[in-house]
């Protein structure tokens, strides 16, 4: 027997630019309060404890225990951690619900991507043999198959600027996003992909509470049920791919059940205009189904929270009833390598 | 607020790396001017090779030379190169399928501008002057409009194959400590040393990081603590550490400032290593422009009853 979970709580920062006053988990603890205390929950009532971050974001090794401290784990409790976006945390807590073993997990995540220059500390996810000795950064990762979209003639440099700004004018009701309003497109940074097509650099920190069966009613007054969640991963020799497609979430979205209802809204993690395009053909959204209402990875890209802010935004609308069903995806790794689709529903109205 | 307190930070490291014997033998290949592929059981080239089949996740070993002349299947201009990118002035990044090969590889292009960059064009490689069996012997690929190259028919034996490579990484950052450490350090520029108090717990954490591990709240009542303390527990240190000018054997210890729920770790002088025992009383040495105690000696004062000190060992 499968239980019903769901996410009944989500907090975020706001995100910015730079937290260069605060630490890691001086950033992260008021989110762990604010979404402990949507459920009136207290650290000693959940059953497991899962983040998701990198140390490298912000050079700062084993940061993730420290972040601990944000959480108060005394006396010992059940906790876990994964070197990813916390959506894949979430994962974790979900599969760890699933078993009985607890009936809540907090899961959280965080990304100072200010410190350092992400653009080169993510080269160092690469195939350390053949292609992290380039240095080739996310950016020129992600114009090469920004290239290859156009010459396969999904898209072009019009249609990303419009996703660009229709992220950006979405931004505006986001009162958490980074990156909001008229913004111009720019000059390229790798061509083809100008400023406007990428995600702004920032920081911050999101949280979700999840609850299994009847504790998630009490906790919340419209769960957002986890109908199904699946994660794939491609080969990551990048010519190895076809950078114009993405199998993987179209796998992901399959298992997940995404097709087998219609969704009314989609929170994608596209970091980059181009992959939006990619996502939204692997997951056949119609132009009725809302897409990044919340503006997306190009309003706030927190590294490592970004993911986890899809699943927390498509939640927070079935939650407040702005949404019956609905879609999010994360990704990790160079051109869409990775992704995680979930679908979420509200009990009828 | 206080100013922030930033400091440069650097993470570097080489990183070597063992082979296995597709990677050993393209990598050996590139140093010898040969590019190898390796063969699917449907029949495809892989290039760059990979150790299993990215499909199937069977064992590849059938190596075959390819042309060191391709086709762009996608490419980005880069006008900007970055540190470590393989080219200094503007290039194009690209996918090269070399001629023989069913995949492409990555690298990039010397071309005078993005204008004479299109996905089709045929490249051939560059080599480097100087090769060491790395995927930078390619210095990069340039524009080619001759025959394709034949390749001889390598068979990836070679005299002395590389076994490893060594790959080295560095990343910039810009250090910043956060609000509770940037008030400890502070307060140390004028030799004090300022711990946090929980408002929940009430235990004093030196140094602070702005919250109660215990309770998980914030921190921020803060409180001045020592400079005395007490020994907690010790350890005698026999191994020199590589840049550190202290004569071993000595003594290595937790110590709770007065006033203090935590022991910070320092180290004990101004007494004979096999002296310093639990309970023994110290107080911190001072020395001119650092920004924390050099070491710990003892104060005179009779020892510290265990029972003082037991939560904090």
């Amino acid at each position: 027997m499968t239980r019903e979970i769901a996410v009944v709580a989500f907090a975020q920062t706001d995100h910015r630019r730079s937290t260069e006053e605060s630490s890691e988990v001086e950033m992260l603890m008021p989110v762990l309060h604010a979404v402990l205390e949507q459920t009136g929950l207290r650290t000693a009532d959940i059953g497991f404890t899962c983040s998701g971050s990198s140390d490298y974001l912000a050079g700062r090794a084993f940061s993730f225990t420290l972040a601990l401290d944000g959480v108060g784990a005394w006396p010992p409790i059940s906790e876990s951690h994964v070197e990813m976006d916390g959506a894949w945390a979430l994962y974790e807590a979900w599969t760890k619900l699933l078993t009985g073993d607890a009936d809540t997990a907090l899961v959280y995540s965080y990304g100072k991507c200010s410190p350092g220059s992400v653009r080169d500390v993510l080269t160092r996810q690469l195939d350390p043999y053949y292609v992290a000795p380039l240095w080739p950064d996310s950016i020129a990762l992600a114009a090469l198959q920004a290239q290859a979209l156009m010459d396969a003639g999904h898209t072009d440099e019009p249609a990303l600027a419009a996703v660009g700004a229709r992220s950006r004018t979405d931004a505006e009701a986001n009162p958490h996003a980074q990156l909001k309003g008229q913004v111009p497109q720019g000059d390229y940074v790798v061509r083809p992909l100008r400023t406007g097509d990428c995600p702004p650099v920032g920081d911050g920190a999101a949280a979700v509470i999840l609850a299994a069966g009847e504790r998630a009613r009490e906790l919340c007054e419209r769960p957002a049920w986890i109908r199904g969640i699946d994660h794939r991963i491609e080969a990551h020799g990048l010519g190895v791919r076809d950078l114009t497609d993405s199998p993987s979430t179209r796998l992901a979205a399959e298992r997940a059940g995404a097709f087998e209802r219609p969704v009314d809204t989609a929170e994608l993690h596209a970091p980059f205009s181009s992959q939006e395009v990619i996502l939204r053909r692997a997951l056949r959204l119609g132009d009725d189904v809302r897409v990044n209402p919340s503006g997306g990875a190009l309003a706030a890209n927190p590294v490592m929270a970004a993911g986890l802010v899809r699943i927390g935004e498509a939640a927070a609308r079935i939650h407040r009833g702005a949404s019956d069903r609905a879609l999010a995806h994360a990704t990790s790794g160079p051109c869409l390598q990775q992704n995680l689709v979930a679908v979420l529903e509200g009990d009828p109205r | 607020m206080p100013e922030v307190l930033k400091a440069p930070l650097v993470v570097e490291f080489p990183f070597t790396r063992s082979l296995g014997p597709v990677q050993s033998a393209f990598l050996t290949g590139l140093r010898e001017r040969v590019v190898l592929g390796v063969k699917t059981a449907d029949g495809r080239t892989l290039v760059p090779p990979v150790e299993y089949d990215p499909v199937t996740a069977e064992e590849l070993r059938d190596l075959v030379e390819v042309a060191n002349t391709g086709t762009v299947t996608t490419w980005a201009w880069n006008h900007e190169p970055r540190r470590g990118q393989p080219l200094h002035a503007p290039f194009a990044w690209v996918l090269v399928r070399l001629d023989g090969a069913d995949t492409a590889l990555l690298h990039a292009l010397d071309a005078p501008g993005p204008d004479s960059v299109h996905t089709g064009m045929r490249v051939r490689i560059r080599w480097a002057g100087e090769r060491t069996g790395a995927i930078t012997d390619i210095a990069c690929f340039e524009p080619y409009d001759a025959e394709p190259h034949r390749p001889g028919g390598h068979t990836g034996e070679f005299a002395d194959p590389l076994t490893g490579i060594v790959a080295p990484a560095r990343l910039d950052y810009t250090y910043s400590p956060g609000r509770a450490q940037s008030a400890y350090i502070d307060a140390l520029s004028e030799q004090r040393t300022v711990g946090e108090r929980c408002p929940s717990c009430r235990k004093v954490y030196v140094p602070p990081r702005g919250a109660c591990p215990t309770c998980g709240v914030a921190t921020a009542e803060q409180v001045e603590v020592g400079p005395r303390g007490t020994v907690t527990t010790f350890c005698i240190v026999n191994i020199k550490a590589k840049n550190l000018d202290i004569e071993v054997p000595y003594v290595y210890a937790h110590i709770a400032l007065d006033g203090a729920d935590l022991a910070l770790h320092a180290r004990i002088g101004g007494i004979p290593y096999d002296q310093v025992r639990m309970g023994l009383r110290v107080e911190p040495v001072w020395t001119e422009g650092t920004r924390y105690p050099d070491h710990y000696r003892p104060t005179g004062e009779p020892d510290a009853d265990y029972d003082t000190y037991k939560e904090l060992l």
